[in-house]
């Protein structure tokens, strides 16, 4: 089995369009979520976490040419080209790249931009608009500006999507399948998403309060995240340090509703305990827990008991980010992976800062504070998708 | 009719991304959709796109797009009818 490094990453999101202002806005405990701005919608109430930028201003950003990428592929390779940069690496012949993507909406927003016209009349819309809409689109606009042809693959399993596509890149580089893979996830925001997240009556009008007593529902957003992994053999060939070592993954489903986990969050559990195996560490060796933390009734209180469950009284320091980016679905799990690595670089954590009142049955307290600690030995981050499809990654120091 | 065989040939080798095919390895009357060539219903939707956005032509009956789009000789067939 090969050790698998993180040696770059990028973030696009309501917080900047980089990893250091994603960094400046979570140190200045600066929130992104505001109004819609990108979007026409009727829901002008309903507060989003927007990436600031126009399509326009992202195909600019990238010098590629109008109407080519939807939305969710701009932002997915915005993100994409700063964890290549920050790694260092383009396309190398002599080592097999895999690209491996998570998204659950991919060019949807191209599909309304279609539907809008042929509603009105069926011989009207731009019918091209329809090839961005299925999820692989993304993944293959992605692999194709890069260049990296050798895997291509693409998850959709709700908002543990590009959790999963991080498990998987790692099982291929463990595996000798490759040698280096980027993984990662992007969502844009759609009216789809705005308005079923609405219909469902888990949106809340204010900035979500995750763990909170008064939660009462979650904050959508948009945005993307990718990391570079290699093989410690690659990475040490090339004398790369490395920003972590993924040391372990668990995905688990807990098979009880569409939309909810099962009371006891018997998914999240067995997904923390099997990342916990996989890295061959005891729940106490976790320094921070980035949690799922959505801020919706459901979602914190599962989260909460199978927290006390695996770890008893001693639940180590948490903190849901989702307050800042907002929940941004597909990408959520790269871009909490970020946060969690930022915080395991600059020894430093995020605070969930509206936090006031514990959940009565979990009296579980996030961190409110920017706090220092001294060193992050492991750290675990919880990525949860409707269905049951849970996930936890473990990132660990060298 | 040769000609526009063998430019419908290229233009879905590029989008359905068949890398590794080459022009001569489509026949003309080679089933494109599950048996011969093994298209699926994304490419089919590549397939409506090629024809609007290339060859200026609509399907007008959903229910002949079977028929239409059953190999590159079908095809041609159909554009070259579609625009005389």
């Amino acid at each position: 089995m090969q050790t698998v490094f993180v040696t770059g990453m990028g973030a696009i999101s309501s917080l900047g369009v980089s990893v250091e202002q994603t960094y400046e806005a979570l140190i200045e405990k600066r929130s992104g979520i505001g109004k819609c701005k990108q979007i026409q919608t009727v829901h002008t109430d309903i507060p989003v976490g927007e990436v600031s930028l126009s399509n326009d201003e992202l195909r600019a950003l990238l010098k590629v040419s109008a109407e080519k990428f939807s939305r969710t592929t701009l932002l997915g390779l915005v993100a994409a080209q700063e964890a290549l940069d920050s790694a260092g690496v383009k396309k190398d012949k002599n080592l097999k790249t895999a690209v491996i993507t998570g998204t659950t909406v991919s060019g949807l927003d191209r599909s309304e931009h279609f539907f809008h016209h042929f509603l009105l009349d069926n011989r009207a819309g731009d019918i091209s608009n329809l090839l961005h809409h299925e999820c692989g689109t993304t993944t293959q606009d992605i692999a194709d500006y890069f260049g990296f042809h050798d895997y291509i693959s693409t998850i959709s399993t709700a908002c543990s999507s590009s959790a999963n596509a991080i498990a998987l890149g790692s099982r291929l580089i463990a595996a000798g399948v490759v040698d280096r893979v980027l993984c990662g996830g992007e969502d844009a925001l759609s009216n789809f998403t705005i308005n079923g997240f609405n219909s469902m009556k888990i949106l809340d009008r204010e900035l979500c309060r995750p763990f909170d007593k008064t939660r009462s529902g979650l904050n959508i957003g948009e945005g993307a995240a990718f990391l570079v992994l290699e093989s410690k053999k690659v990475a040490e060939e090339r004398e790369k340090e490395p920003i972590a070592r993924l040391s372990g993954w668990g995905n688990r489903c807990d098979a009880y509703h569409q939309t909810a986990s099962s009371p006891e969050g018997r998914g999240p559990l067995q997904a923390m305990k099997e990342a916990l195996t996989r890295a061959g560490i005891t729940p106490q060796d976790i320094g921070y827990i980035n949690v799922h933390g959505t801020g919706t009734p459901n979602n914190d209180i599962t989260e909460a008991r199978a927290l006390i469950t695996l770890f008893g009284e001693k639940v180590p320091p948490f903190s849901s980010t989702k307050l800042y980016t907002g929940h941004t679905l597909g990408a959520a799990g790269a871009i909490e992976s970020v946060i969690s690595l930022l915080s395991m670089q600059h020894n430093t954590l995020f605070p969930t800062f509206n936090f006031r009142q514990a959940i009565e049955e979990a009296q579980l307290k996030p961190i409110t504070s920017v706090t220092k600690v001294e060193n992050i030995k492991h750290l675990l981050t919880n990525s949860f998708g409707f269905g049951g499809n849970d996930t936890s990654l473990i990132f660990s120091k060298e | 009719m040769r000609k526009l065989m063998d430019t419908l040939k290229q233009e879905i080798i590029e989008e359905m991304h068949l890398e590794d095919m080459e022009i001569e390895d489509i026949e003309d009357e080679m089933p494109l959709f599950v048996e011969g060539l093994g298209l699926d219903s994304i490419d089919a939707l590549s397939m409506i796109v090629i024809l609007e956005k290339k060859h200026g032509v609509k399907l007008e009956n959903p229910d002949e797009g079977k028929d239409i789009m059953h190999s590159v000789k079908t095809l041609a067939e159909y554009i070259t009818q579609q625009q005389a």
